[in-house]
């Protein structure tokens, strides 16, 4: 059966690092007690160890799924582990006594604002924070203690003349299959049948916390206060009306892309167990053509509104993740069959300049340049696509395709056609160029939100099945 | 003589054999507990206070419960639990006094992410005279709840689809378009009818829940002296991550509220609040007294015992029946 899902794609080459999203995401729906210590936006540095600490390391925090001969179990439930994270594992919240600065008395030194413990509201030293690693990542400490650095250890070295590092924004990926909905045993979690948004029933919510320990991503958040759990709603007040979310308005750097994929909602169960290195395969293979007319019917059938198979056709998220293959989910081994995706960094594009201000590499030299680049591809395999090396090299070879395609034509002088050459190499159009320069360079039309209609769609049927 | 019923006899033997067994440590499988309860009607103050004299001094009743087993999620260990209990009712307020031991006192500091707070739950059929189903009733015939977790929280709760009725769940897993009925909800304000007192020491919680008698809204029943219902209990042990269905539950058992010895009069008296609702109070060293631990020990043995008959009475039946049938010749 095909549904809609709005999803999202952040191009991670584009990104500074300067924490918007999360500062807008936070005004917006998390700036209130008991949710002080929460993000439902972060964004981490990497290598580094992320947040909350360390939260790829499964061992401890016991997410996602597990794929046990064919069958898929809560890794939770298989390691028996009930307990959810501590508030040292995020960070203790802190802010700084301002009113200080107004009503300290007349003295000789300018007053100054002390960090207080947002709980307690006593004195605290800063110890720890979201990020703390920030622009230290990378570095000798923090890279060592990124879960992902296993994969590299030996081969390198943290040499000066190696050290890569670049952002990765996070908000709650809204699963195909997510294990925070089958972890809660009170079913107050639910997938929406119209546009995919994961959500919290706060009215059925007990405060539980097994939908915390299960989220891989640790993206589910228990307010101390209220006594229930919390998350990224995906600004679905916003969507309805057609706007994009606060994180991908905000963004300074035009990193976020949004839009509606239309996907086969039968297969997720298939999709969710295959081999690890055939995840993103398969996953991309969820996603159907908008332009098919076969599709097209059935997404009718099923009661997807003409807006959103509209707004599917012109969705940044099916050209980047299905039809370019660009973009790559975060930590497909989870199994959760996340719905944000990435365009892995190049981070720097390619060799230096020569002295006639051409590239020193040759286009034919794009392959073996892919493997020197900066970022070890292993690394990249290791947080987007499990590992499958070969999928990450087909995503920044095309990066590449598109740069040397305009090089050829502004720098070189050649022809389109002449340049399509380079394109062509790689199963791209002319057209497909255009609207990557049009999206990736200029940063327009970033997002196409289709309005929420009053339709019925049919219930998640897999989702039926409920727990056990 | 067919294998198959040969089959079936030495089955049947066994599952006898496991039955007693478990009767004689004390696990009574959770619908065989029949022990009744009589709650004594006394004239005057229900003291709230649970090291208050007259707690300590009453009778208590026993139950044993084992781990929930039914559905996820479940307890980590499957060790048995035990609580006595005490229940008493003046013309206008019903009392239990519920004690149990648990090694540590968890009550999770405010801005605790990862801690869970020690809780009892005591159950009540919604409508007089049923029996519903032990696990959360059903959705015909719900079961009333008073949840006390050590936070300082008590709740007048209802649950009408226990996880043994399986299109309740289907329904409930439709989201929140079609306005789900939750497996436990629970009641208006003005509903909320428990106060709670509580006290930690010596590795034990004695808490007193107390209410008004006679009925409010649809869910919670009246408890009227002279009248009889069946009572279950829940236990969490937080530093266990107890919560949700990782409990220990009992069966169905009696308790029968003793009606006034003379013609009713009218009662003035009131539950003293002197402790207001959520406050944890500790009380220092409050020792059992050796007749109520040897009154504790006897129920067990009792328990036991008639757990113990009861598997034997089932085993003698069922051997009889084999026996006819000819089940057993060729054993």
């Amino acid at each position: 059966m095909v549904r809609a899902q709005i999803s999202m794609v952040m191009v991670l080459d584009k990104c500074i690092g300067c924490h918007t999203c999360s500062i807008t995401c936070k005004h917006v729906w998390t700036n209130r007690e008991g949710q002080e210590y929460a993000w439902w936006n972060n964004v981490e540095t990497r290598p580094g160890v992320g947040y909350p600490n360390r939260w790829e390391d499964q061992e401890k925090y016991g997410g996602g799924w597990v794929a046990d001969n064919g069958k898929l179990k809560l890794r939770m439930e298989v390691m028996k582990k009930m307990d959810p994270p501590k508030m040292e594992d995020y960070y203790i919240p802190f802010d700084y006594d301002y009113d200080k600065l107004f009503d300290e008395n007349l003295q000789q030194e300018q007053p100054s604002a002390n960090p207080v413990n947002m709980i307690t509201g006593e004195r605290m030293d800063v110890k720890w924070g979201p990020n703390w690693d920030d622009d230290l990542a990378g570095g000798d400490i923090y890279a060592r203690m990124d879960p992902n650095w296993r994969v590299l250890e030996k081969e390198i070295t943290l040499n000066f003349k190696d050290v890569f590092m670049f952002y990765l924004p996070r908000i709650c990926n809204h699963c195909l299959n997510p294990s925070c909905l089958y972890a809660c045993p009170r079913k107050s979690i639910y997938k929406r049948e119209e546009d995919g948004v994961v959500l919290i029933d706060q009215n059925r919510c007990r405060g539980y916390r097994l939908c915390v320990t299960a989220c891989p991503y640790k993206k589910v958040y228990y307010n101390w206060k209220t006594g229930k759990s919390e998350k990224c709603i995906l600004c679905y007040p916003r969507l309805e009306t057609g706007q994009a979310t606060v994180c991908t308005v905000s963004c300074v750097g035009k990193v976020r892309y949004m839009g509606v994929v239309l996907y086969d909602e039968t297969r997720i169960e298939e999709v969710a167990n295959v081999p690890d290195d055939k995840l993103v395969e398969f996953q991309r293979s969820l996603i159907l053509d908008p332009f098919d007319p076969q599709v097209i019917r059935e997404a009718r059938e099923a009661g997807i509104p003409e807006n959103y198979i509209k707004a599917a056709q012109k969705s940044p998220v099916y050209y980047m993740f299905k039809k370019w293959e660009l973009a790559l989910p975060l930590h497909p081994e989870y199994r959760t069959l996340p719905m944000v995706f990435y365009v892995p960094p190049l981070n720097p594009v390619i060799t230096a300049l020569d002295r006639r201000g051409k590239y020193m590499a040759e286009y034919k030299n794009i392959l073996p340049t892919i493997d020197e680049l900066r970022v070890p591809i292993r690394y990249l395999a290791s947080l987007f696509s499990a590992g499958n090396e070969e999928e990450v090299r087909k995503s920044l070879k095309k990066l590449l395709a598109i740069r040397e395609y305009f090089r050829l034509i502004e720098v070189e002088g050649l022809s389109r056609m002449e340049a399509s050459k380079v394109l062509a190499e790689h199963g791209l159009s002319m057209e497909d160029a255009d609207l990557m320069y049009k999206w990736l360079a200029l940063g327009r039309e970033r997002w196409t939100i289709p309005t929420a209609q009053k339709v019925k769609v049919g219930r998640m049927s897999h989702m039926k099945r409920g727990r056990r | 003589m067919r294998r198959e019923t040969r089959i079936a006899a030495i089955i049947g033997i066994l599952l006898i054999f496991v039955a007693s067994a478990l009767a004689v440590m004390g696990i009574v499988p959770v619908t065989a507990q029949t022990n009744a309860y009589t709650a004594k009607y006394v004239q005057g103050t229900i003291p709230l206070d649970p090291t208050a004299e007259l707690w300590q001094q009453a009778d208590k009743g026993n139950a044993v419960l084992v781990a929930q087993l039914l559905t996820y999620p479940q307890r980590l260990d499957t060790q048995p639990r035990q609580v006595s209990y005490a229940a008493v009712s003046n013309g206008t307020h019903f009392a239990i006094y519920i004690e149990w031991s648990d090694e540590t006192k968890d009550v999770p500091p405010v801005g605790s992410l990862d801690q869970f707070p020690d809780a009892v739950a005591v159950q009540f059929p919604v409508l007089a005279g049923e029996q519903p189903y032990v696990c959360m009733g059903m959705p015909d015939n719900p079961v009333n709840i008073v949840l006390w977790r050590s936070n300082g929280t008590v709740e007048n709760l209802v649950a009408g689809s226990g996880y043994g009725t399986k299109g309740q769940q289907e329904q409930e897993a439709r989201g929140l378009q079609k306005t789900p009925t939750s497996p436990i909800v629970k009641l208006p304000p003005e509903e909320q009818v428990w106060t709670a007192s509580a006290s930690y020491s010596d590795g034990k919680w004695r808490v007193v829940l107390a209410r008004p008698t006679g009925g409010v809204g649809n869910f919670t029943p009246s408890l009227d002296p002279g009248s009889e219902v069946s009572i279950a209990f829940a236990l969490w042990d937080g530093s266990k991550y107890e919560r949700a269905g990782s409990k220990v539950t009992s069966g169905w058992m009696t308790l029968k509220l003793e009606a006034p010895a003379g013609p009713t009069e009218a009662q003035t008296v009131t539950a003293t609040e002197t402790q207001a609702a959520g406050t944890v109070t500790e009380t220092v060293t409050q020792t059992t007294t050796v007749t109520e631990t040897v009154a504790a020990a006897t129920g067990s043995v009792k328990a036991a015992i008639v757990g113990f008959l009861a598997a034997l009475v089932v085993a003698i039946i069922m051997l009889a029946l084999l026996y006819r049938k000819g089940a057993l010749k060729g054993v």
